[in-house]
């Protein structure tokens, strides 16, 4: 039966004719949940809002709901940080161009690329990885103490502590974004050291705008 | 370290005791001696006694919220688990106020001892301390009390009974305004980003780790052991009928900012009034309650209680605990606006009505204040705060409204003003004066 030049293509198209005469309905998500054949994994876009800047703010939260670890990102965050993670450069809205050029067999100069490659001295990381028994529960204080021996987050040192927690990367490198003390980049890379070298910008900010605002000299 | 108010000697000291000025209060918290309340609490009441004397003394948490401590503690003792946990949130998110980091560098051993009774209650072998990692002297202060319970064999493993242990530990936690957030907190304690989780299962079913947790504030532990000393009676006794006992506040008035220890159900003029006079030739025009998602209210609400329900039906919360006094040099709207940019800057990004929602209300505020709004803002405003308020997932978009809602409610002619005739009675919007000016042209 297979052997019958052309069933495949008349398979094919009963599958699509099939699906052509389906009554289309907007169902009432989510009382009404669509019926999703297991294999479908519907399709990444990356949306820009009205002044034409990605609205993805590298929350990593589809990188860590993706069952087969498949999306990567780069970019800024809410708090004016940059991000790039390692991973498919396809999936980098920023980069898709690049990414166009790479594919059509040229090669690309990937400056984002350079400082993962860079060999980190990783045993303090092991260091720290056994004095928290390797515990991802326990991902906090290790990234703290990661960040205590080389002044920030190095890519590699990420990659090794989830290599050794069993801990997703994308789940490591979204905790690590969240909180306002853990950097990605050494103090002195980043434009604004002083600011992040104290733990407590915005809070301090929100004070003595509070007291402007209520016309207060200084903060009592 | 942040001054201590003197209040009305009528005022009961529950949770400062002999910190402040002390003798002659009633129900003051005496010297007694230390770890007593958890040894009556193991000795005598037991764990089902000891929820029952907490149901009875009506204790209600402190971490602005008011939900019933007794009934919490129920829900996770109901729970059908080999692992429970109490968890004392000490992380006082709101960066103006420094109660709870006060408490606990005040009264350390108080704080390691409610949390351990509720450790016992619930029968959790496990309370974990959680403070901000930059208040050191709370985080020592704390470390001593439990070695010195270590030294006197009520904490530690074995403590209860053998083979119960009876742990009390400190973690620290930093680098997020949403840390204050019960459920934010225990993913930061499980080493997870921090974001809200959707309720129920509310933490009491499933918590920190998958395991039954109680998630108390420090100010709702530290009663504890003063309720086991001088019976739960005692303790309904003071404060409101229905949220007895006494709370934190911080007041920054016109001339001085302390820490106050106020019965629930005070009048909140009062509370006001401890932070002194507003400067000659100003007057009072609203007190803004609850910090920075908090309400800004009239000098008609100086009457309000400061309790939960009445609070909340003002239009502010308790919340942090902050009290602050405006005078009429401050702009409501531009108070509102600086608020929402605080709470919107530090969304979590988790859910859209907040994420966006935030940042469109912080909007609508620059254009009023920046003397260019829209016709039409006024009913966005209202109705985005509407939806955000319907869809939220956590506390803290829902309460981010509360400024503006507040502020439309009781000071809608200063609102008018900026919007219909582009001016600021108080003269601090500055591009509404040039608009003003050349208008008048």
């Amino acid at each position: 039966m297979s052997q019958l030049p052309g069933l495949g293509i008349v398979k094919g198209m009963a599958v699509t004719l099939r699906h052509f005469f389906e009554p289309k309905a907007t169902i009432r998500y989510p009382e009404v949940a669509a019926t999703i054949t297991p294999k479908f994994r519907g399709r990444l876009q990356l949306l820009y809002d009205e002044w034409g800047t990605l609205k993805c703010e590298t929350c990593f939260q589809c990188a860590q709901a993706c069952p087969i670890e498949c999306i990567d990102m780069g970019g800024t965050d809410t708090k004016g940080r940059y991000h790039v993670h390692w991973g498919a450069p396809e999936t980098y809205g920023e980069r898709r161009d690049e990414s166009a050029l790479r594919r059509s067999g040229r090669t690309v100069p990937d400056p984002a690329y350079t400082h993962f490659e860079m060999p980190d001295d990783l045993a303090a990381v092991d260091a720290i990885l056994d004095e928290h028994d390797r515990d991802p529960a326990r991902m906090l204080a290790i990234l703290e103490a990661t960040q205590a021996r080389y002044g920030y987050l190095p890519v590699a040192a990420l990659k090794r502590i989830s290599h050794a927690t069993g801990a997703w990367y994308a789940m490591i490198y979204g905790t690590a974004s969240y909180y306002r003390h853990l950097r990605f980049e050494a103090p002195e890379a980043v434009e604004q050291a002083a600011a992040i070298a104290d733990h407590r910008p915005s809070e301090e900010a929100f004070v003595a705008a509070l007291d402007a605002a209520l016309r207060r000299p200084g903060r009592a | 370290m942040t001054e201590i108010l003197p209040t009305p000697t009528t005022w009961p000291s529950i949770l400062l005791g002999d910190a402040a000025d002390g003798s002659g209060r009633p129900g003051r918290a005496d010297e007694a001696p230390p770890f007593a309340a958890l040894r009556q609490a193991i000795a005598g009441h037991g764990p089902i006694g000891t929820i029952g004397a907490v149901v009875a003394s009506g204790l209600r948490g402190r971490g602005g919220g008011g939900y019933p401590t007794g009934e919490k503690w129920r829900a996770a003792a109901a729970m059908d688990a080999s692992r429970r946990y109490v968890v004392a949130n000490g992380y006082g998110a709101d960066p103006a106020v420094t109660t709870d980091r006060t408490l606990m560098e005040r009264r350390p051993a108080a704080v390691v001892e409610g949390a351990a009774i509720a450790a016992f209650a619930i029968g959790a072998s496990e309370a974990i301390i959680a403070v901000r990692a930059e208040a050191t002297a709370a985080i020592a202060a704390l470390e001593a009390a439990i070695a010195a319970g270590e030294a006197a064999g009520r904490l530690g493993p074995d403590a209860i009974a053998p083979g119960r242990d009876l742990i009390v530990r400190v973690r620290t936690v930093q680098g997020a305004y949403m840390l204050g957030e019960e459920t934010v907190l225990l993913k930061a304690l499980e080493g997870r980003r921090g974001q809200p989780e959707q309720r129920p299962p509310h933490p009491t079913e499933r918590g920190l780790f998958g395991a039954p947790t109680v998630v108390q504030n420090v100010q709702t532990l530290a009663a504890l052991p003063w309720i086991f000393r001088h019976g739960p009676e005692a303790f309904a006794a003071t404060g409101a009928p229905h949220s007895p006992g006494t709370i934190l506040v911080q007041v920054r008035g016109p001339e001085r900012t302390g820490i106050a220890e106020v019965p629930l159900g005070t009048r909140l003029g009062d509370i006001v009034d401890l932070g002194g006079a507003v400067a000659a030739g100003h007057r009072l025009k609203a007190i803004l309650v609850g910090g920075p998602s908090g309400g800004i209210l009239p000098t008609d609400a100086l009457d309000t209680p400061y309790d939960f329900g009445p609070l909340r039906e003002a239009g502010a919360h308790v919340g942090s605990g902050s009290v602050i006094a405006v005078d009429d040099r401050a702009c409501v709207v531009d108070l509102a606006r600086l608020l929402t940019r605080f709470c919107a800057d530090e969304a979590c990004g988790k859910t859209i009505p907040c994420r966006i929602g935030t940042r469109r209300l912080t909007e609508i505020g620059d254009r009023v204040v920046g003397g260019l709004p829209r016709p039409t803002d006024l009913q966005l405003l209202a109705d985005l705060s509407h939806d955000m308020v319907e869809s939220a997932l956590c506390d803290h978009e829902r309460l981010t409204t509360l400024p503006y809602m507040s502020g439309m409610r009781y000071f809608r002619a200063e609102i008018d003003d900026h919007v219909l005739r582009s001016s600021c009675p108080a003269g601090v919007c500055h591009p509404l004066a040039v608009t003003a000016a050349v208008g008048a042209q």
